[in-house]
């Protein structure tokens, strides 16, 4: 859509408040950059994390299946299923906001990260199902800093959307619309002048023939 | 919408551009926190954070404060305020941080592995310094949108 000339009353008035609303919408446009720019440099870095993270993750849960099937190998299966599902551990997350350039985003830890609960009895049970626990525990530590990561990335993502379209309308329609019309109400008044120095060139010749 | 409307260039959709932009302006720092706290006090809470300009609560993730406090010299920790402000310039891709003491200065360079220079109160990283920067102080920094 090209940019359109804005319908406005040829008067000195209306070219100051153009030229007003220009200084402003060029203001906004270079803060706008600049933070479209902050907002794509963390996204590409947070979502490098992600996928670090989300790897790590796959890797952690191998490991934890591995040691668990040890683990059940060891004691039995029943036997385990039993020991485990006998008492529960409560773990809490602390929520917060953090906030990239203006955009929130969540923030998540894991309270008594790197404590493994353990909830189950240690006199019936081996170490392997403590090594196991280990390896879950992690998984769980994983989980939270995905959580954190891919909620992060997501809402980024639609800030930077915004932003961009922002940035865009800005940059193509709104200051080439007021520039042409700043450039239009100058030639006006050109034009203006002109047609007064002619009108009072012909009242000078008139006055004159009199 | 009357006839003077239309001529006059007050029309709605250029009345909401100016609010909009106006809003923009306004809201662009609004997570900005109202002071900053040193590093000595925000080592001691439990969760530590900074009431922002927004009413909201900024929280620190206590690795960063850790990592920190194992960075600047013995003694500075209260010298230390958090959270690190960062001025963008979009221009030529720079960072600036803004810093009152040399403690700051102190943090980033051991984080960068090089000497900064502080000018009148600011120190200019670029940009793969301020990538790496970020990556380590995730929570503890923050951006600054100077208008103008």
């Amino acid at each position: 859509m090209p940019p359109q000339l804005i319908k406005v009353r040829p008067t000195k008035i209306e070219l100051i408040k153009l030229r007003r609303r220009f200084s402003l919408a060029s203001r906004i446009q270079k803060i706008v950059k600049d933070r479209l720019s902050v907002l794509m440099m963390e996204f590409l870095q947070i979502a490098r994390e992600a996928v670090e993270a989300r790897r790590k993750l796959l890797d952690d849960f191998a490991a934890a299946y591995q040691g668990l099937s040890m683990a059940a190998g060891y004691h039995g299966y029943i036997a385990l299923e039993k020991e485990l599902i006998s008492e529960e551990g409560d773990r809490t997350i602390a929520t917060g906001l953090r906030n990239i350039a203006g955009t929130k985003v969540p923030a998540l830890e894991l309270e008594e990260a790197g404590k493994t609960i353990k909830s189950y009895s240690l006199v019936d049970t081996s170490a392997r199902v403590d090594e196991a626990a280990q390896l879950f525990q992690r998984c769980l530590e994983d989980i939270v800093v995905l959580a954190e990561l891919q909620s992060s990335l997501e809402t980024l993502g639609r800030e930077i959307n915004r932003t961009k379209r922002i940035s865009n309308a800005l940059q193509y329609l709104i200051i080439p619309g007021l520039k042409m019309t700043i450039k239009y109400l100058y030639m006006k008044f050109e034009e203006r002048e002109r047609e007064e120095k002619s009108r009072l060139k012909r009242v000078k010749v008139l006055l004159e023939q009199k | 919408m009357n006839r003077s409307d239309a001529t006059t260039g007050n029309l709605p959709e250029a009345r909401l551009l100016e609010d909009y932009l106006k809003e923009e302006l306004r809201v662009l720092n609004a997570h900005l926190p109202c002071g900053q706290r040193p590093l000595a006090d925000l080592l001691k809470e439990q969760y530590p954070g900074v009431l922002c300009r927004d009413s909201n609560t900024y929280l620190f993730r206590k690795k960063e404060l850790t990592y920190l406090a194992g960075l600047v010299n013995p003694g500075e920790e209260a010298d230390l305020l958090l959270p690190i402000l960062i001025e963008m310039k979009s221009e030529s891709g720079e960072g600036v941080v803004l810093c009152r003491g040399q403690a700051e200065a102190g943090v980033i360079s051991k984080i960068l592995g090089m000497a900064v220079t502080v000018e009148r109160n600011r120190i200019t990283l670029y940009r793969p310094q301020l990538s790496l920067v970020r990556k380590l102080l995730r929570t503890t920094t923050q951006y600054l949108f100077a208008p103008g």
